[in-house]
C-alpha cells in the first residue's frame, strides 16, 4: 500500500497551480487521505481558475494511480474562502483585507465600551443599562446606548423613543436618536414595534457590526451595550468584534438569577473582559401601603456572589413600582426622578462605574502591539 | 480575576514565516506560520468534535500575510494560502509552544 511520502514524491513531478511549482511545494494541497489503498487528494485553488486547473487536477490523479499498490485516485480542486487564493512565493509586504471584513478595530470617537449584561433573562439588566446611562450622563459624560438584544429591544420603550433615525449627510451612517441626553440605538427604531426579529446567527452579527460601526457615535466617554441575556452569539460577536473595557453584570439576590450571572461572568473572564463590577437589581421591596420591606427575591446574593468572585459590587437597586412605571412611559427615573432614592441607586452605581473608568477595571490591560515586519 | 497569559507585543518576522509574541511575564515564543497554519483552532482544521481534526500536509512554505485583533482575548491570523478562519487565543499560542 502506497505511503503519504511516495505519493507525495509522485506528485513532486506535477507543477502546482502557478504552472512551475512542483505541487508538494506550493503550498496547495490541502488534504491528503489514504484508506484501504485508495488515495483521496484536496487541491486549493482560486475558484476563479478552475476551468484552467483541470488539466493539473488530471496530472496529479494520473500520477498517484501510477504508484504502485494505489487501487484508485480521486484529485479534487477546493477552493477554501472566495477570497482569491495566493500561491507560489508568499507575498509580501504590508497585510493586505481584501475582503472588507471588520476586525476589532476600536469605533472612532468612543472612549470606552461598556457592556451590560447578566446571565438570566428578566432580571432588569435593559433598565439597569438606561438608567446607568442616563445616570452616567448626568455626572458629566457624554454617553450612548447600543441595544444589543436584535430579538428583545427595550431601548425604544426605555428611553420614549418612537422616531426612526434619519441618515447622516454623508449618506452612510444613521444618526442615533437622542433622549434625556444620551444618544441611544437600537434594531428596534427600524422595525414596527411588536414585529418579530426571526433571525439565525450570522444575520445578528452582522446587523450588530452595524449598529456598532455605521451609526454616526459622535464623541463619546462611554458607550453601554445592553446585551440580551445569555451566553451566545451577540456575546461573542461583542467580546470579538470590539475591545470592550469591562462588563456590569447584573442580577437578582436569588439563586437562580446568581448561578446565571455567574456563568456570565465565566464568559467575560474567557474573552478576557475585565468585570467592571456586579449590580443587584430588585434588591428589596419597599410597601408603598405599611412602609414594610420585603426582600422578595432574597437579598445581598449578589453582594455576597461578587466577594466570592473577587470582582467589585456595585450597588443595590430596590424593587419599586415607581421604576417599572417611569420604566413603561419612557421615563428613566435616573432623570425624571432625580431626588428619588430609586434616582441616587443608579447615581451610585454610575459613579462607581465612571471611577473604574478613569482608573481602568480591574485586570483591564493595554492592547499587544501587532507588527508585520 | 484575569491572570491568563498577556502578550505585549506580537511580531510577524521573516517574511510571514514566523509569529513572535513577547508575554508580559517576558516568556518569549516564536511558533513557525506552518505549525500555526496546520494547528488553526479554526473549524476548517479542528473539525467540530474530537477525531475530526484534518490534517494538514504540504503546508511548509505557508506565509502570515495578516493578523487581526480579536477582543482583548485573541488574534486572527491571515495565511497566504487563502485561511483565515482560526482565533488563536494568547493561551491557546503559548500552548502551541509548549
Amino acid at each position: 500500500m502506497a505511503a503519504r511520502e511516495e505519493v507525495m514524491a509522485a506528485l513532486k513531478r506535477v507543477p502546482g497551480p502557478d504552472g512551475r511549482t512542483p505541487l508538494p511545494d506550493s503550498g496547495a494541497i490541502s488534504g491528503l487521505t489514504i484508506r484501504d489503498g485508495k488515495v483521496f487528494l484536496a487541491i486549493l485553488i482560486d475558484p476563479a481558475e478552475a476551468r484552467k486547473m483541470e488539466p493539473m487536477r488530471e496530472r496529479a490523479e494520473a500520477a498517484i494511480k501510477a504508484l504502485p499498490g494505489v487501487a484508485g485516485a480521486v484529485v479534487t480542486l477546493t477552493a477554501e474562502s472566495a477570497r482569491p487564493v495566493a500561491v507560489g512565493p508568499p507575498a509580501h509586504g504590508p497585510p493586505q483585507r481584501q475582503d472588507g471584513r471588520r476586525s476589532a478595530a476600536p469605533i472612532p470617537g468612543v472612549k470606552r465600551i461598556i457592556a451590560v449584561a447578566s446571565g438570566k433573562g428578566g432580571v432588569g439588566k435593559s433598565t439597569v443599562a438606561c438608567n446607568v446611562a442616563v445616570a452616567l450622563g448626568r455626572l458629566g459624560l457624554k454617553v450612548g446606548v447600543l441595544d444589543a438584544d436584535v430579538y428583545g429591544p427595550s431601548m425604544p420603550k426605555l428611553f420614549g423613543l418612537t422616531a426612526r433615525p434619519q441618515l447622516a449627510p454623508d449618506g452612510q451612517k444613521l444618526i442615533p436618536l437622542e433622549s434625556f441626553g444620551v444618544r441611544v440605538m437600537s434594531i428596534g427604531f427600524l422595525i414596527d414595534e411588536g414585529a418579530p426579529v426571526i433571525w439565525r446567527g450570522p444575520m445578528v452579527m452582522s446587523a450588530l457590526n452595524q449598529l456598532l460601526r455605521e451609526v454616526e457615535w459622535g464623541e463619546l466617554d462611554a458607550l453601554i451595550v445592553d446585551m440580551p441575556p445569555g451566553t451566545g452569539d451577540t456575546q461573542l460577536t461583542m467580546a470579538q468584534s470590539v475591545p470592550l473595557s469591562g462588563a456590569v453584570i447584573v442580577s437578582t439576590p436569588q439563586d437562580l438569577a446568581l448561578i446565571d450571572a455567574r456563568r456570565g461572568i465565566a464568559m467575560f473572564n474567557k474573552v478576557q473582559v475585565p468585570i467592571i463590577g456586579v449590580v443587584e437589581n430588585m434588591s428589596y421591596f419597599l410597601c408603598p401601603h405599611c412602609g414594610g420591606r420585603t426582600d422578595i427575591f432574597s437579598h445581598a446574593g449578589a453582594r455576597k456572589e461578587a466577594e466570592s468572585l473577587g470582582v467589585p459590587f456595585l450597588g443595590e437597586v430596590p424593587l419599586d413600582v415607581a421604576i417599572r412605571e417611569n420604566s413603561d412611559n419612557g421615563r428613566p427615573v435616573a432623570a425624571t426622578l432625580p431626588e428619588s432614592a430609586d434616582a441616587g441607586a443608579f447615581i451610585e452605581i454610575a459613579r462607581r462605574v465612571a471611577e473604574t473608568l478613569k482608573a481602568g477595571a480591574p485586570g483591564a490591560k493595554p492592547a499587544p502591539r501587532i507588527r508585520i515586519i | 480575576m484575569i491572570a491568563m497569559a498577556w502578550p505585549t507585543d506580537i511580531t510577524v518576522t521573516d517574511k510571514g514565516r514566523i509569529l513572535e509574541v513577547v508575554y508580559e511575564d517576558g516568556d518569549v515564543i516564536r511558533l513557525t506560520a506552518e505549525r500555526l497554519r496546520v494547528e488553526s483552532p479554526s473549524a476548517e482544521v479542528q473539525g467540530h468534535g474530537p477525531g475530526q481534526k484534518k490534517l494538514l500536509v504540504g503546508k511548509e512554505n505557508v506565509a502570515i500575510i495578516g493578523v487581526d485583533p480579536i477582543g482583548n482575548y485573541a488574534i486572527k491570523i491571515a495565511f497566504d494560502d487563502g485561511h483565515d478562519t482560526g482565533i488563536y487565543s494568547w493561551d491557546y499560542l503559548r500552548k502551541l509552544a509548549n
